[in-house]
């Protein structure tokens, strides 16, 4: 029997699919691999340090997570949603300016901060020397002193996660349509009632995603708890593997805190799809905002300018200050190459995969395809400390086997690929591929079919689409993408720590190893290096929400 | 003053400037208990500003608003917006979209008994036929569902005036006519006195008992549908509420006009000198189509309307006309057919 045309066609779009497919399933394979790894010790016997760990150590894990976020989730919700509310509702002198540098925090990671505020606070430092000097009660000066708690790393951490609420609150506030707030003037309710009833309960969803991605970063923060000493999943899930050797029971750790974080996940997205309800595109508040003078004025500069300081201000000034004037540091251009050109290059793979996902999105979406793709995007939800385990254990199981195998070759044993610079970017790709995805994704669903179409109307054929509307559209979302990515992997501290090759450092390994000697003053150039770089995708954040 | 306590609203020379530009100026006009007005004209006439200016949402530069007797607006007085007793519907519905239909139409209520505020979500549900909706969110609803609940909600607390402000342009022509007209009787049947704003003569026509066109900020005339199509007083009004055309007529005698029709005559005096120059404007339904006339006019135009045709005419001297033709008198374009004159009152305008 002759093959007909159409038969011919959908052979054709079989196969291809198929390539897309095979690519897609493999990247979420890698993301899956952690993941599994982890999971499976699920299934294994507890070992004796698990049962140690039980009966001592998880308890004040779990409690401590718990607590460390609650602290978090009043932080952020106070220093966001204020600030939040006082930009949308009200104009005054400065107002501007003040919205896009309470975004400035975000450059930080929250271990620098750490190291910066510790630096300056401890006993010898300068503000406790200068206390001492004017006979400050010790009520006074114990606060400070003990910067190092699980209070402290909550501040450290509401001071840079805040702009998560902030940014979703104001977005919730500003898309609320003014015609709402008249709806309920007209409904006979006061200014604080129509504020009570309406507009908080209408931006509450926008709050409450804002509260859990901060604390979703919150418990997958390794550094800030690390370095103050506070017993949380992750810095437990690092001694049991290293300090006890055992790595069923860090792997069992993970997976609790991965039931954490999936929680966490679940109800992050139910906020989300409650906020599509909420948001209305009419009559924008912009008109109804009210002019503030005089004293409230000044106010609302203050209570603005408060977490701005406290989050950039000052850390900023103390690192500058001594990476001028105190610190000691070698090879910081070695640091910032390895940094720079390992960061370069995992973003510019990552990016190029996450395009591959999605134009196999856009050429062929099936159902599987987007299952994967949601998959893809759960990565970031992993904390750096579990991706770390759950490829440092099958890397493992991979070398010695190789090994064993090369022997009987006659080939000197060698690690292939724990402690090699693969490892790390097999970690980032995991890691922060959702982040790629997510500024692609948006980049190329702009690009509205009817485009395409367009295009090949007027002639153009499918590589002329490409080379002469997807590419010149796109290249401003790729761009960005990479740099996100870039940023991203700077900062990232645990999963390269743990996976880097041995004396291979990067700026924030450093950092992290110089805090660990309380050499915090000889840390600033590279936490300087790691914030100056940060601040760059923040002001591209806040220029692409101007144009909103 | 004494007035004023019969009427539900009364506006007195109310002018309203934005900076340095006249939004609306010498506005006055009277709605009378249980009367449903309607503000009709072109977007940006000052429609929804006076709108809001009622409700409280925009400060007036001079002038008076009363409502049942209480000056809410004038010099060195302003009732804030949720002491007025005025409720109002919004062009984009702006329900709220954390609340199901029940919290949003008892959202008013809070300060009722609560078995009263349910016997009034429960009626105005009956009312708006949507009893078995009560514990939708606003998302669950269909267009025309969220509008009458809109409506429901706005009604709920007894406002002593409605101001609907476009609340049908976010929907089909269709659908429109008859939710205005459903609207109407809603509200009638409540007895609350309302005033719409639309740029819409259809809806306009099928909701308001009296309704004032605007055009540049002022009121050109306040007067039943009936009298704006039949009698408009200027040819803006003339031309906004219906089709017609202008013809230049001259005065023969204090009741006639000679035109390019022939001599017209009205009933009463025209009041204008004879001898002058006018124009009089002639509506589709002055020339009928009739096949058994011998005044004939060639057919150059049709639009079909299902119930009848509108036919566009040339007259013998030139003069180009609307006329409405029976659904099965399908003539061609080119055709000559009949027709004559069915002129109940003439409309006549100085040149």
């Amino acid at each position: 029997m002759a093959v007909t045309g159409k038969d011919r066609i959908s052979y054709f779009r079989v196969f291809r699919l198929n390539g897309f497919l095979v690519a897609t399933f493999g990247v979420a394979l890698c993301v899956a691999l952690p993941l599994c790894v982890v999971l499976s010790f699920l299934a294994t016997t507890s070992s004796d340090v698990w049962q140690h760990l039980v009966d001592t150590l998880l308890l004040r894990y779990i409690s401590n997570t718990l607590l460390l976020s609650f602290y978090v989730t009043i932080g952020v919700v106070c220093i966001g949603v204020p600030t939040a509310w006082v930009i949308a509702f009200y104009r005054f002198p400065g107002r501007q300016t003040l919205s896009w540098l309470l975004l400035l925090p975000m450059a930080y990671p929250a271990y620098i901060l750490a190291y910066t505020y510790t630096g300056v606070l401890e006993y010898a430092g300068p503000v406790l020397t200068w206390m001492r000097a004017s006979n400050m009660p010790d009520w006074v000066m114990s606060p400070f002193l003990n910067i190092r708690s699980l209070l402290g790393a909550a501040l450290m951490l509401s001071l840079v996660l805040y702009p998560y609420v902030y940014l979703l609150a104001r977005a919730a506030f500003l898309q609320q349509s003014a015609n709402l707030m008249e709806a309920g003037y007209t409904l006979g309710q006061s200014r604080l009632s129509v504020f009570r009833r309406i507009v908080i309960p209408m931006a509450r969803p926008a709050i409450a995603a804002g509260a859990l991605l901060a604390i979703m970063e919150t418990v997958a923060d390794f550094g800030t708890v690390q370095f103050f000493g506070v017993q949380t999943f992750t810095t437990g899930i690092i001694r049991t593997y290293y300090g006890f050797g055992d790595t069923p029971g860090a792997a069992q750790l993970s997976s609790v805190l991965l039931g954490f974080v999936a929680i966490l996940v679940i109800l992050e997205r139910h906020s989300r799809n409650r906020i599509r309800y909420y948001s209305d595109q009419m009559r924008r508040l912009d008109q109804a905002a009210q002019h503030l003078t005089g004293f409230s004025a000044f106010a609302a500069q203050v209570l603005c300018a408060l977490p701005i300081l406290f989050g950039f201000l000052i850390p900023t000034t103390l690192l500058v200050n001594w990476t001028i004037f105190d610190a000691q540091l070698q090879s910081l251009w070695q640091l910032a190459w390895n940094s720079f050109a390992l960061a370069g290059g995992s973003s510019f793979l990552i990016v190029g995969v996450a395009l591959l996902i999605a134009y196999a999105n856009r050429l062929f979406p099936t159902r599987s395809l987007s299952y994967m793709t949601t998959f893809i995007g759960l990565g970031y939800a992993l904390p750096g400390v579990v991706v770390a385990i759950g490829i440092l254990i099958p890397f493992g199981i991979f070398d010695a086997w190789i090994s064993e195998l090369l022997t009987s070759w006659a080939v000197k044993p060698q690690l292939w690929l724990s402690g090699t610079l693969f490892a790390v970017i097999f970690a980032y790709l995991v890691r922060f591929l959702a982040v790629a995805n997510g500024n692609v994704f948006s980049g190329l669903s702009r690009i509205r079919p009817s485009i395409d179409q367009s295009g090949r109307l007027l002639g153009l054929s499918q590589t002329g689409v490409l080379t002469r509307i997807h590419i010149p559209l796109m290249q401003g979302s790729v761009l960005t993408a990479i740099l996100v990515c870039f940023v991203d992997i700077l900062k990232e501290l645990p999963a390269t720590l743990i996976l880097r090759p041995f004396d291979f450092n990067t700026l924030a390994v450093r950092a992290y190893e110089l805090a660990g000697q309380e050499r915090l003053i000889d840390a600033s150039p590279a936490s300087l290096c790691i914030v100056l770089v940060g601040l760059v995708p923040v002001i591209l954040l806040n220029r692409s929400i101007g144009k909103l | 003053m004494n007035q004023q306590n019969k009427d539900a609203l009364t506006i007195r020379d109310l002018t309203l400037y934005y900076g340095a530009s006249r939004a609306v100026y010498d506005v006055n006009f009277v709605l009378k208990p249980l009367e449903l007005g309607c503000l009709l004209g072109p977007s940006g006439c000052g429609k929804s500003t006076l709108l809001r200016a009622i409700a409280g949402f925009q400060p007036l530069t001079s002038g008076e608003i009363w409502l049942d007797g209480n000056l809410l607006t004038g010099p060195s007085v302003s009732v804030s917006a949720e002491r007025r007793g005025v409720g109002m519907m919004f062009q984009d519905i702006a329900l709220f979209p954390h609340l199901t239909v029940d919290q949003n139409i008892g959202f008013g209520l809070e300060d009722w008994p609560e078995s009263k505020a349910e016997q009034r979500i429960h009626e105005l549900l009956d009312l708006i036929g949507l009893h078995n909706l009560g514990s939708r969110y606003p998302h669950q609803l269909s267009g025309g569902q969220q509008q009458r609940v809109a409506l429901a909600r706005s009604m709920a607390p007894k406002p002593k005036l409605l101001l609907l402000d476009e609340p049908f342009s976010g929907l089909d022509t269709e659908m429109r006519g008859r939710l205005a007209s459903e609207v109407r009787a809603i509200l009638k049947s409540d007895g609350i006195c309302s005033l719409l704003v639309t740029h819409d003569q259809r809806e306009a026509f099928d909701f308001a008992d009296r309704i004032a066109v605007m055009s540049d900020g002022c009121i050109r005339q306040f007067d039943t549908p009936f009298n704006l199509y039949h009698e408009p007083k200027s040819p803006f009004v003339a031309h906004f509420v219906g089709p017609g055309e202008m013809v230049d007529a001259k005065v023969s005698d204090p009741r006639s006009v000679l035109s390019p029709l022939g001599i017209l005559t009205n009933d009463t005096d025209l009041g204008f000198e004879t001898g002058s120059d006018v124009k009089i404007f002639l509506r589709p339904d002055d020339l009928v189509h009739d096949d058994d006339s011998s005044y004939t006019a060639i057919l150059v135009e049709k639009h079909f309307r299902g119930a009848h045709h509108l036919y566009q005419v040339r007259l013998d001297n030139g003069v180009v006309l609307g006329c409405f033709a029976p659904s099965h008198h399908d003539h061609k374009i080119g055709e000559r057919i009949g027709v004559s004159l069915d002129i109940e009152h003439l409309v006549v305008f100085p040149q």
